[in-house]
């Protein structure tokens, strides 16, 4: 009755792929980086050695990635994952080196501290109710410092080899153990997105969280499940990194939460809430760790990195919100732009701040001595 | 119809909230098949009605029965549990899931793996096809897409579908359910009220658009000022009978 008469429109391109967006998104700009090496660096780049090494560099990220996916998804975002790795390694490191523990329960503790972490993010979020990104950063101040306190300025090196095997080994399969570990934490990531409730209503909380508070959701227990889950993954990657360097110190992992965040936004999810998609998370974890390593295999230097990461978020988000935009009607290209009074006083603006940059360089230039190096 | 007895009734309902009376000795009954319309102004305790009915306010005083027998909800799922339920208007939907993962949002269907319980994405998606076909006589294009990509008229057969999905529903609340649609959606909505009359359920449907209430209902019960301002039947008033009823200038026969 009510559908009989609708019109069977025949879905526009757009809407066909719409779904596999998060998938394909990736997957053109890793398919961009391999053609451009190609041309660039092929002898180097695609050496057996160096594919390893890009596995063995995302596969730190997979479980944090994985873990992002649904913090992200609730419309959260968790800032602190680097402490909290470097905290829950520093301590693993204490137990194994200094009190003698077995490297498999200091690790099953570091995990257990993780998840500990996660829950006290998600107390401080739900209960206390400071928003999350403030509440994330302060406790990454907070487990950061911690960690200072704990190991000083020492380097704790040397660890038996169930840890290194953990970072680096290759005893399991034909692909290093991490990369194992972290696409089984993937796997585990895309069974509980699609036949879990925590899964389930990730996505309902996400999309409209009045309406799974209405529905009898507990939201906030489930906000608390992710927090968790992303504290004990970050701990993970810890213990990785630990094994992978064979060394680890309470300035490590300086920039997990950016680089994670990037990878999961990268691939699909959106940060306004609601859709979610592991699979996307992969590969925006490979698309960065590819690009790092292109960088690196074009011998461009090290702080270009960071640049370039930023610019891949900003890039991928813009894109995204660009193609669920539905309604591009009016939006007729710069010249159209143009026309717009506020688009113009913000042209005018930009041209003030260059302008002044440039005079003010100008008249240093004229008015300025010799050179007169600090080093 | 009036010869049945009502599934649910309501005697002398009165709400207050703290100084403020929102409900002033309220009647109000449902029958069986029978669409009863509530309109009014705003703040003429249209919405604090309904929830007394649905369970999530209680009343100050007055008592509610059910078949005959004195009947009292401490909460929502209370109502939900004997049969009486409630569509939004704003829809209580997750735009980002499927039609059948909102059908059973917060109710999923599970099974076990190895153990582990998991959801049942299988059964609940075939179960959503058939309530939505069923007892709606709606078909979706596509089971797998997000709510989002349906239209208005869809996703309000989908939330009413939430609603209907127990078989044991018996009174259906419906809180302006054509308020966000256009005239094609509207009339939509209003075949499938009509329905679910059929299936001889109660539904009570708050609504500002009278065209609305003169095409589905049976009885309208107009509220004015916390109080009921007269109950009429459908078939026997106009539409400025009821126009001065909800502003005051006009009292029922």
């Amino acid at each position: 009755m009510a559908s009989s008469d609708t019109t069977l429109d025949q879905p526009s391109f757009s809407e066909k792929i719409e779904p596999y967006i998060s998938f394909l998104g990736p997957m053109a700009m890793i398919l961009a980086i391999i053609i451009f090496m190609g041309i660039a660096e092929p002898a180097r780049y695609f050496r057996v050695s160096n594919m390893t090494q890009i596995l063995l560099d995302a596969a730190l990220y997979m479980p944090m990635a994985m873990a992002m996916t649904f913090v992200i998804t609730q419309r959260g975002i968790d800032l602190s994952i680097g402490s909290v790795a470097a905290l829950s390694s520093i301590i693993m490191a204490f137990l194994i080196k200094q009190y003698g523990f077995p490297a498999w329960s200091a690790a099953l503790i570091a995990l257990c501290l993780g998840a500990l972490m996660g829950l006290i993010n998600g107390l401080v979020i739900t209960k206390f109710k400071v928003p999350d990104l403030i509440g994330t950063l302060a406790m990454d101040l907070v487990y950061r410092g911690f960690a200072l306190v704990i190991a000083k300025g020492l380097v704790l090196a040397r660890f038996p080899d169930l840890i290194t095997e953990i970072g680096r080994g290759q005893s399991l399969t034909f692909l290093p153990t991490p990369v194992v570990i972290g696409l089984i934490t993937l796997a585990i990531g895309y069974f509980m997105l699609k036949s879990t409730h925590f899964g389930r209503y990730t996505i309902s909380i996400g999309s409209n969280p009045e309406a799974s508070e209405m529905t009898g959701i507990a939201v906030d227990r489930h906000r608390v499940y992710a927090y968790v889950l992303m504290g004990t993954m970050a701990a993970l990657a810890g213990i990785m990194l630990t094994g992978k360097l064979n060394a680890i110190q309470a300035t490590s992992a300086p920039y997990f939460n950016l680089h994670v965040i990037a990878a999961v936004v990268v691939g699909g999810t959106s940060l306004f809430g609601g859709r979610a998609s592991i699979v996307g998370s992969l590969a925006g974890v490979l698309l960065l760790s590819m690009m790092i390593n292109a960088l690196v295999t074009l011998r461009i230097e090290f702080f270009w990195q960071s640049v370039a990461s930023g610019v891949v978020i900003i890039l991928s988000v813009a894109l995204y919100t660009w193609l669920q935009k539905k309604d591009r009607d009016g939006s007729g290209g710069m010249a159209a732009a143009l026309q717009n009074p506020d688009n113009r006083k913000l042209l005018k603006l930009t041209v003030w701040i260059v302008g002044a940059l440039v005079v003010l360089s100008i008249i240093s230039m004229i008015f300025g001595g010799p050179a007169n190096p600090s080093g | 119809m009036a010869s049945q007895e009502p599934i649910i009734a309501m005697h002398g309902i009165v709400k207050r909230f703290g100084g403020v009376v929102a409900l002033n000795n309220v009647d109000l009954e449902a029958y069986p098949g029978e669409v009863l319309a509530i309109v009014g102004d705003n703040g003429a305790g249209k919405s604090t009605l309904i929830k007394i009915l649905t369970g999530v306010y209680q009343p100050t005083e007055g008592k509610i029965t059910l078949d005959g027998k004195p009947f009292q909800m401490a909460s929502h799922s209370d109502a939900i549990e004997n049969g009486i339920d409630a569509v939004y208007q704003n829809l209580a939907i997750a735009d980002h899931l499927t039609p059948a993962e909102n059908l059973f949002l917060g109710a999923e269907l599970t099974k076990s793996i190895a153990g582990f319980t998991a959801l049942d994405n299988k059964r609940m998606k075939a179960e959503a096809t058939r309530v939505l076909k069923d007892r709606l006589g709606v078909q979706l294009k596509s089971m797998d897409v997000p709510t989002e990509s349906l239209s208005g008229g869809q996703r309000q057969a989908v939330a009413i579908a939430r609603a209907v999905r127990h078989d044991d529903l018996r009174v259906l609340v419906m809180d302006e359910p054509t308020a966000a649609l256009g005239p094609q959606e509207t009339a939509r909505t209003l075949e499938l009220i009509k329905a679910l009359k059929a299936q001889g359920l109660a539904i009570i449907v708050i609504s500002h658009s009278l065209d609305d209430v003169f095409e589905v209902s049976d009885r309208i019960h107009v509220q004015r000022r916390g109080q009921c301002a007269g109950v009429v039947k459908t078939a026997e008033t106009s539409n400025e009978e009821v126009l001065g009823m909800i502003v005051g200038t006009k009292t029922a026969a």
